[in-house]
């Protein structure tokens, strides 16, 4: 399916496409993967126990659970910032510092996290100016600026900005070098209520836009509080115990694609929200087996 | 769906996206102006009237009028002397500026390179420079040399501490998206850390540039004789003209004033200019 944006001379024209392959290698593999800090006092902290868990090549797989559960710490370690205590961590069979070389890995924080001396089109265009040998085909950043709807906005600095459009300038950043795996901490926690509920449709509207049809579909780990938003998007929810995090509950979210808000009155809603809150009320039972990876 | 920006937009211009310049309003400028005008003629004209009522010798304090009288009748000799004093200053700034901020990059890096050299910097910093004046004429002679040397010391101190701060002021997250594309180091520098230290090295820049008037002045004390404004005053202050003493001060004035404004300026117009990426497409 071809969307209805410009393509241009210099840019392949972007496709949407968001099928789970489940023979495809995993976009996410995590082996025993735990972490542990050190305090000050030279006491060690567990933060991460030992979780393993595969991310299908398409897949929207949301993180949930209670602060300081350790879920930006697990999207962290996928993301190669944060090294683990122990396990091993692989993207599309790669290390995250391969990841990161190739540009596999486009991340959202909570903040938008924009270069303030820079315009929005200028901010879309960094990741493409970093790192330049691994920049593969060129990416059309007017049409992703117009499709994440900043047109006539390009010029303007993130100051100049609302949350919300700052927030989709961040997004547009991380599509802009079209990675294979988006990773979100909590993009939307700091919009108001009826920008966030915006934002997420918006976010499953970018996540399946993508530049080259080689591409796996992309896939997508996002962190959140919100256990509406979690199910309204995601393919699968992942519930995590108080610290030390794991991974208590699996519940796949079978609702088709492309979803609307509407959905989020149906039973099919409601009933999977319940599941999931169930799932964080009683956190030493596990709602759905865990994937066996 | 698009939120609307918080801000009113109306006054921007969106093929740029920068503030436009509109016809400047003058009038908040004469507010910063002539208040500071009006109190520094008062105090003239107090001065003026106690000088000529109480019959103050000339030798200890000169009429206002006679120090204006001299400063435009000699503005010529003035001027050039300003020069030389200009040009000390000015090459202490840029040297003592370029030292600090190289030195300031490595540190902001590296904290042997931090443990390491900023306790010398410490050191040299608590020493007074005056001290230094007459080991840097044996080392660099009677020349420019030892006068850009002092300025340069007096300079770096400041710059230094606020590069480094600078250079380290980065929003963690922003460091994590460089890294998340394994953006080099050079160029986490070029398009992070420089950008986010240019308020902090203008900042350190404003104080900077006037302290380099400061060493330019004390060294010319010392080597009067590659003359300068330091010279003019020494030499005037032996022969007891103080007319022409307070008439070099004025002019040292107007250089501070000068150079202090340039920076400001400086700051406005090149402050978000530092990092224009080169366009892709």
């Amino acid at each position: 399916m071809t969307s209805s944006t410009n393509p241009s001379a210099t840019a392949t024209p972007l496709v949407i496409k968001h099928p789970i392959e489940p023979d495809a290698e995993p976009a996410v593999r995590l082996k025993d993967v735990r972490l542990t800090y050190e305090t000050k006092q030279g006491a060690l902290l567990d933060a991460v126990d030992p979780t393993s868990l595969t991310i299908r090549a398409g897949e929207f797989t949301a993180l949930v659970g209670p602060s300081g559960c350790g879920k930006t710490s697990l999207l962290r370690m996928i993301a190669g910032l944060t090294p683990p205590s122990g396990g091993a961590v692989t993207i599309f069979g790669q290390t995250p510092k391969e990841a990161q070389h190739h540009k596999r890995l486009g991340l959202v924080f909570q903040e938008p996290a924009l270069l303030a001396w820079r315009s929005v089109e200028d901010n879309v265009r960094l990741g493409l100016q970093l790192n330049p040998r691994e920049t593969h085909s060129p990416t059309n950043v007017e049409e992703l600026i117009e499709i994440v709807g900043l047109s006539g906005f390009e010029r303007y600095r993130p100051a100049e900005l609302s949350g919300g459009m700052q927030q989709r300038a961040a997004l547009a950043r991380a599509l802009a070098i079209d990675p294979p795996l988006l990773l979100l901490d909590e993009p939307f926690a700091a919009l108001d209520e009826i920008t966030r509920e915006l934002m997420r449709y918006e976010l499953q509207r970018l996540w399946s836009v993508s530049h080259d049809p080689r591409d796996p579909p992309r896939s997508a780990v996002f962190v959140t509080h919100s256990v509406a938003e979690a199910v309204a998007i995601a393919d699968r929810v992942l519930v995590m115990s108080p610290r030390p995090g794991r991974i208590i509950a699996d519940i796949p979210i079978t609702t088709p694609r492309p979803r609307q808000p509407e959905h989020e009155h149906s039973d099919r809603f409601i009933n999977d929200t319940a599941i999931v809150r169930a799932a964080l009320r009683s956190p030493t039972t596990a709602a759905v087996p865990l994937d066996a990876a | 769906m698009i939120s609307e920006p918080i801000r009113d937009l109306d006054h921007l211009e969106p093929t740029t996206g920068r503030i436009p310049l509109s016809a400047p309003d003058v009038r908040p400028l004469l507010g910063w102006i002539v208040p500071p005008l009006i109190a520094l003629l008062i105090a003239a004209v107090a001065i003026e009237v106690w000088v000529r009522l109480a019959e103050v010798s000339v030798w200890v304090m000169p009429r206002p009028t006679g120090v204006i009288e001299n400063f435009f009748s000699e503005f010529g000799r003035y001027f050039n002397e300003g020069l030389k004093t200009l040009g000390v200053s000015l090459g202490g700034l840029a040297i003592g500026t370029a030292a600090a901020t190289l030195l300031a990059a490595g540190v902001a890096h590296s904290q042997v390179l931090e443990r390491a050299v900023l306790p010398i910097a410490i050191m040299v910093k608590v020493t007074p420079v005056v001290a230094l004046i007459p080991l840097f004429i044996i080392w660099f002679g009677h020349g420019w040399n030892p006068k850009i040397a002092i300025a340069a010391l007096i300079t770096y101190f400041p710059v230094l501490i606020n590069a480094i701060a600078g250079f380290r002021d980065v929003d963690p997250r922003m460091h994590d998206y460089f890294r998340s594309v394994d953006a080099s180091t050079w160029e986490i520098f070029r398009h992070l850390r420089l950008p986010a230290a240019v308020p902090y090295l203008f900042a350190s820049l404003k104080i900077s540039v006037t302290l380099s008037l400061i060493g330019a002045v004390v060294a010319e004390f010392f080597l009067s004789g590659q003359g300068g404004l330091g010279a003019v005053i020494w030499i005037e202050q032996n022969n007891l003209r103080l007319e022409q003493v307070f008439a070099a001060v004025l002019m040292l004035t107007l250089i501070g004033v000068t150079l202090s404004t340039a920076v400001v300026v400086a700051e406005r117009l090149f402050s978000w200019r530092l990092d224009q990426p080169v366009t892709a497409s």
